[in-house]
């Protein structure tokens, strides 16, 4: 397989929007609608990505269109960035390619009543601490142990679970993407080598693209959103992105094992085994839904507990608690996720599994599923962009539900290759160019850095006015990074 | 010889072998390289056996490495040396390799899982290749 650019057809629906016609390829369902404007069109066009979005269109009971977001890049099966609903009454299927292996990666974004100015002597001190303290790497396991009884009930309970245990508040769970707990889960369904692999790690970073970062707001979009989210231009803010560890990629390849030879059963075609699929109403499938919700559990308590530690710094080092730092969740979001979530489709109501590979649930104010808090506004989507220039938090719009089943990017996306990244400057360059500009890099792996590089990444602000100006997600607060860390 | 590909999220490893048994043994030098900045500081002081069933080259390719990725993340498992069999019934394995010691492996990517996307198994002449994706 090369790297090829894409050779295919894409159609101009409008400034924001460019369509796959289902001509493209035999098998298509439906056409390909990728979200993108001028600006990114040519970096999308580089790989294979655009092939990946056809390919998902031959999904048995794919409503509507296979669908990609502005962030999108090359995948495996999926693209990243990919969007697929499928109506189980319509023989629609479940794809474990459409989770991905890092079954509930997300970002959450925690504030504080703290100002850029209240930070600056402290900053190194913050960032030494927080790289010590946080467990990131390969091979790093978490401070938080759990035998299998314990495991068991952390993913049939989600982040309740670990609240708990007095680590974090009720707040926190309804600032939670479906309060932190998926419905229908089956822990008994999650393999024991799963269980190994995540018995160790909840509260722990991981490595590749997965970070810690300390944040300032440095603009303010909308100020009245920006006030219901309590964000303030200078505030200080931690963001944290990760996923289910080890225990998730098990889940994900565990599925892709028992489903050989399924598709060809239920005489599903498909152009590429990644794409492995069963229908959602038949063994095969229930079982991976079970499991793959249990494992969307273990994401929202890593993600918890990475929170907790992060507040525990923050006491350690201004020697006052977080409550008095006013460390408070924003919100937390799933971007690898499958749900099944009631949707209109060409004017009838319909439940539909919702696929995001890489791709984040936006919506729109008034939606029956927001919490109280943001029944007005709409839902906070927090995007990561790179380690170098900035982040965002946007809300959700009703554009979501319209086009693209209440869905919206997830971060910048890549535009280089790992390895072209590390020709690209070494891990060193990498950290003094960033403390050149006041970001502090903290990494355990040189080439980790190299490979995570901002140059690595397309500007995040173009993907974001993408979704803004395509009215799937508005933009409310831009932040900018001042210090990182990372496995 | 394995070297690696270009791919935007994760990484790509194409392995070429003038045999069926030196090309598994290469993919799996070829996984441990991506695990570890330096193969050489691998010890070989502890030997195992495994055997994997399978006719499917693809997925015999696929299963060798899921296992070896399997034992390094949950019993820190680093292996530097593989004597591979392949017959009709599938694969036997003689491994050497030694547990993680931080102070002498510098670890470099944690890879998530090896991918069944673009994997490939082809014999070209009298030599062999394959490709694959593993996630990172």
């Amino acid at each position: 397989m090369k790297k090829d650019e894409f050779k295919g057809n894409l159609q101009k629906i409008d400034t924001c929007c460019y369509r796959i016609p289902q001509s493209y390829k035999p098998g298509m369902l439906v056409p390909g609608h990728i979200f993108a404007n001028d600006i990114l069109l040519e970096s999308l066009m580089k790989d294979q990505a655009p092939e990946q979005v056809a390919n998902v269109a031959m999904l048995p009971g794919i409503q509507i269109a296979s669908m990609a977001m502005p962030d999108i890049h090359w995948g495996y099966g999926f693209c990243i960035g990919g969007v697929a609903a499928t109506d189980p009454e319509e023989g629609g299927v479940i794809s474990p390619g459409g989770v991905g292996y890092d079954i509930n990666c997300g970002v959450r974004l925690v504030k504080t009543n703290l100002f850029f100015k209240d930070i600056q002597p402290y900053h190194h001190t913050l960032m030494q601490q927080m790289f010590k303290t946080i467990p990131a790497g390969t091979g790093r396991t978490g401070d938080y142990k759990f035998d299998v009884n314990e495991l068991t009930h952390l993913l049939g309970k989600g982040a309740s679970y670990v609240i708990d245990r007095g680590l974090g508040t009720a707040e926190d769970l309804a600032h939670t993407e479906a309060n932190g707990f998926i419905d229908g889960c089956d822990p008994s369904l999650v393999s024991s080598r799963a269980i190994e692999r995540g018995a160790n790690q909840c509260g722990t970073l991981g490595s590749g693209n997965h970070f810690m970062e300390v944040q300032i707001v440095d603009q303010i979009c909308d100020e009245t959103v920006a006030k219901t989210f309590g964000l303030q231009k200078d505030m200080v803010c931690v963001m944290i992105h990760s996923g289910s560890r080890g225990l998730g990629y098990q889940v994900c390849d565990d599925a892709l094992l028992s489903f050989r030879g399924v598709p060809e059963r239920y005489g599903i075609e498909l152009p590429d085994r990644q794409l492995a699929c069963a229908p959602v109403d038949s063994p095969e499938g229930r079982k991976y839904i079970g499991a793959m919700r249990a494992a969307a559990n273990y994401g929202f308590c890593n993600r918890q507990l990475l929170m907790q530690q992060a507040r525990e710094v923050f006491a350690r080092v201004f020697g006052r608690s977080w409550q008095d730092l006013g460390m408070e969740l924003l919100y937390d979001v799933a971007h690898n996720i499958a749900k099944l979530e009631e949707h209109t489709v060409y004017g009838k109501k319909k439940k539909v599994w919702v696929h995001r590979k890489g791709a984040t649930r936006a919506f729109p104010a008034g939606h029956p599923e927001l919490p109280e808090i943001f029944r007005h506004t709409g839902q906070p989507v927090i995007i990561p962009g790179d380690m170098g220039r900035a982040s965002w938090v946007l809300v959700g719009m009703p554009g979501s539900m319209e086009k693209t089943f209440g869905t919206t990017c997830h971060g910048a996306g890549r535009a280089m290759s790992r390895k072209m990244a590390l020709k690209h400057a070494p891990g060193q360059v990498v950290k003094k160019a960033l403390a050149e500009r006041g970001i502090l890099a903290l990494a355990q792996s040189a080439a980790g850095l190299a490979e995570e590089q901002p140059d690595a990444y397309k500007n995040v602000d173009h993907v974001v006015d993408a979704v803004h100006d395509a009215n799937l997600s508005r933009k409310v607060a831009r932040m900018r990074p001042i210090g990182v860390i990372k496995g | 010889m394995f070297e690696t590909f270009d791919h935007t999220a994760d990484m790509g490893l194409r392995i070429q072998a003038d045999s069926l048994n030196q090309l598994f043994e290469q993919a799996a030098l070829g996984l441990f390289s991506l695990i570890v900045k330096d193969i050489n500081s691998i010890a070989p002081k502890e030997q195992f056996q495994l055997t994997i069933a399978g006719t499917d080259l693809d997925y015999l390719l696929f299963d060798w490495l899921r296992e070896l990725l399997y034992r390094w993340e949950v019993h820190q498992q680093l292996c530097c040396s593989f004597q591979v069999t392949i017959d009709k019934n599938g694969l036997q394995a003689t491994i050497h390799g030694e547990s993680l010691d931080p102070a002498r492996h510098s670890l470099v990517h944690e890879v998530k899982a090896i991918t069944y996307h673009g994997l490939e198994v082809k014999q070209i002449g009298n030599s062999w290749e394959a490709e694959l994706i593993v996630d990172i």
